[in-house]
């Protein structure tokens, strides 16, 4: 450790760090209201059609982000727009249908979306269901979650996009997404933009009615799909209740209904799984949400199924990641996957994981 | 390397900080079973002094905590308790003694003012890298408050080398120095506490066995705490060895023996020379029970932990060891 009582460089900076605590530091504080973005001020009544300049412009966009580059702040604006066109006429239980790969958490860990697609196949030959945690933890949830929003919006019918538990204002503002667009784009401009669009992300899916997809779990208010149906899920993920529940919860080993660990949602047993199937007609429930070393565990003697797709999770765990293949047949097939080299990045950009040291 | 391991102290600063700054400490047993008083005050104030000492050493430290994630928040907590915890047994057990705390790399540790504040019997001894030291001392005689308690008398000195608190330079590869060191500053016959947070994994294997050894062995009753990464024995644990390469790649920070006292078991044969009373428990144990439910719902309601599995692939990472003679 040096002394250096006059240090004029970047290194220097000097962040607020209140050497007087305050009493009362609310971890969260919202900074934007919902809606403040504008990015859904003018909502079409209609589905976004694709035009010829439509589909030059989004293919434009994907080809600058597969190369994990940005997108302007101003095209950031205009495709989180044309996004709202397209999620606000989804439902809150999407139906889709088979074959579709399902797949997990991937927070910003773009080099290994690239690598899932190419495990998968690509998109739209593929089709795909993810379910949620876009962002956060990973040092490229801006250009991770414009990629999946520009495919989403460029072929609709082709890929789903739920929502995560981190797709939430109060979240990202502690896991990184807000500090990322920062850093980024000098403002917090993009990060209101997607925050406001991920309030109109569907929230669970149904696969050919079989396969129930979502990224948390159950809620002790939830009995049936149809419940689910009714919710009025365009707003921020709330603290508590069904919305906040289907987020948040996780399977577990004990029966009943538990207390969550994680200080949202619950947890759920097999009873509680096997009741949901049973009363839905489904034949399994799909979701993310918990690390699993392996990249997929079941559960509940495989009522439901955990999937996470961000290898070596934060750079640091060691995990295998996942995704599920359903075919035309409902047959299931797991591939697995280790992190992608990442050729052309230097690591000393990189920010080292955090140890304790 | 030196110098990515004296980095390290940043690390252990701004972690120790960020929990303060967010409520995990002090926790309620600090308070009432180490009798701890003014806690973050004395923290922030050494943060005060050092931001107008060193604006690159406070930039760091400032920038870290405004990005720590809770995980990083609720282990800080737990290696912080548990040794508060483990000093404490000690300090009852040698109420009316006289008694000795070495801590070897100590950093910007401040747990001596907590313990010679409270056991006027205790003489308190803060060893580290000549340049750790040579801030530390900057910092603390730089502080009315600090120059206060220890009744410092200068504003000069590189080191610290009062009655009852010594800061003082050694390099802990250096083993004969270290033991030339002590030989002037520390009776053999007086029970002595012996901390290493985060220090051992750091040195090569021979010279940090031989540390252990002649230490422990200079002192005829002691305990020594120590905390530290273990890399993981089970099939398929890739969390060791990604743990070197990132330290490695990013800090040129280097984990000699990350992976050869990468288990429990095989962590405590490094004291078993000297005792024959060791015990050591992994961290994610420590938190599963040692921690009580009350306390732990006090944590949750701090910040949503959403990664809770991350957190237990951390912790099972990390040990306790503690070993009395």
């Amino acid at each position: 450790m040096e002394i250096d009582s006059d240090v004029p460089m970047q290194d220097a900076s000097e962040e607020p760090l209140d050497p007087t605590l305050d009493e009362d530091s609310p971890e969260f504080q919202t900074q934007a209201n919902p809606g403040s973005s504008g990015i859904a001020d003018h909502k079409s009544s209609k589905p976004l059609e694709l035009t010829a300049s439509n589909i030059g412009q989004l293919d434009q966009w994907i080809e600058h982000l597969g190369k994990c580059q940005i997108l302007s702040e101003e095209d950031v604006s205009r495709l989180c727009k044309m996004a709202v066109d397209v999620l606000q006429f989804e439902e809150n239980v999407q139906p889709v249908h088979v074959p579709v790969t399902i797949c997990g958490d991937v927070h910003g860990q773009f080099h290994d979306l690239i690598e899932l697609f190419k495990i998968g196949g690509p998109c739209p030959d593929t089709n795909y269901l993810f379910m949620g945690d876009y962002v956060d933890r990973g040092y490229y949830s801006v250009e991770t979650v414009s990629y999946l929003v520009a495919m989403k919006v460029r072929y609709p019918k082709r890929i789903t996009i739920l929502r995560g538990n981190h797709e939430s204002r109060q979240i990202t503002q502690v896991y990184g997404f807000y500090d990322e667009c920062l850093r980024k784009y000098g403002s917090a401009n993009v990060w209101k933009m997607f925050t406001d669009l991920f309030d109109y992300f569907p929230i669970t899916a149904l696969v050919d009615n079989k396969v129930f997809c979502l990224h948390g779990g159950l809620s002790p208010m939830i009995e049936t799909i149809d419940q689910v149906r009714e919710l009025n899920r365009i707003q921020e993920v709330p603290h508590e209740g069904p919305m906040c529940d289907l987020l948040w919860s996780d399977p577990d080993d004990r029966g009943g209904w538990g207390i969550s660990p994680r200080g949202a949602g619950f947890t759920f047993g097999q009873d509680i799984s096997e009741q949901f199937n049973h009363t839905n007609d489904l034949s399994l429930i799909a979701r993310a949400h918990q690390l699993v070393m392996e990249g997929y565990a079941w559960s509940h003697q495989q009522s439901v199924v955990t999937i996470f797709s961000a290898p070596n999770y934060c750079y640091r765990c060691g995990n295998q990641a996942a995704i599920m293949e359903v075919d035309e047949n409902h047959n299931r097939q797991f591939l697995q996957y280790d992190p992608s080299m990442r050729p052309g990045e230097p690591t000393v950009s990189r920010k080292t994981p955090d140890y304790f040291l | 390397m030196n110098t990515a391991v004296q980095q390290t102290d940043y690390d252990a600063l701004s972690c120790k900080v960020s929990a303060i700054s967010k409520h995990y400490l002090p926790c309620p047993r600090q308070i009432e079973e180490c009798g701890f008083r003014d806690y973050s005050g004395i923290q922030m104030e050494y943060i005060r002094v050092l931001r107008m000492l060193s604006r690159r050493a406070y930039g760091k430290i400032s920038r870290a905590v405004s990005s720590t994630m809770p995980v990083m928040n609720y282990g800080t907590y737990l290696r912080t308790v548990s040794i508060d915890l483990s000093i404490e047994e000690f300090m009852r057990k040698h109420q009316d003694e006289e008694t000795q705390i070495l801590n070897l790399g100590s950093g910007s540790d401040l747990r001596m003012i907590q313990l010679l504040a409270r056991f006027p019997k205790t003489t308190y001894i803060d060893l580290d890298f000549q340049e750790s030291v040579k801030l530390k001392a900057k910092v603390l005689r730089n502080s009315d408050q600090f120059v206060n308690f220890f009744q410092l008398n200068s504003s000069e000195g590189e080191e610290i080398n009062t009655d009852r608190y010594k800061l003082l330079t050694a390099d802990l590869k250096d083993v004969p120095r270290v033991l030339e060191l002590l030989s002037r500053i520390a009776s053999k016959k007086v029970p002595t506490l012996i901390l290493t947070e985060c220090v051992l994994c750091y040195i090569p294997q021979a010279e940090s066995q031989q540390l252990i050894d002649s230490v422990a062995e200079y002192f005829t009753h002691g305990k020594w705490v120590s905390y530290d990464p273990i890399g993981g024995n089970k099939v398929n644990d890739r969390f060791g060895t990604i743990m070197q390469d990132n330290l490695r790649e990013s800090r040129h920070l280097e984990m000699p023996t990350l992976m050869i006292y990468n288990s429990p078991e095989s962590y405590a044969l490094r004291l078993k020379n000297i005792s024959h009373n060791i015990h050591i428990q992994i961290m994610w144990d420590y938190y599963m029970n040692e921690v009580s439910d009350e306390e732990k719902n006090r944590l949750k309601a701090l910040q949503f932990l959403d990664e809770i599995e991350e957190l237990e692939i951390m912790l099972s990472h990390y040990i306790l060891l503690e070993a009395t003679w």
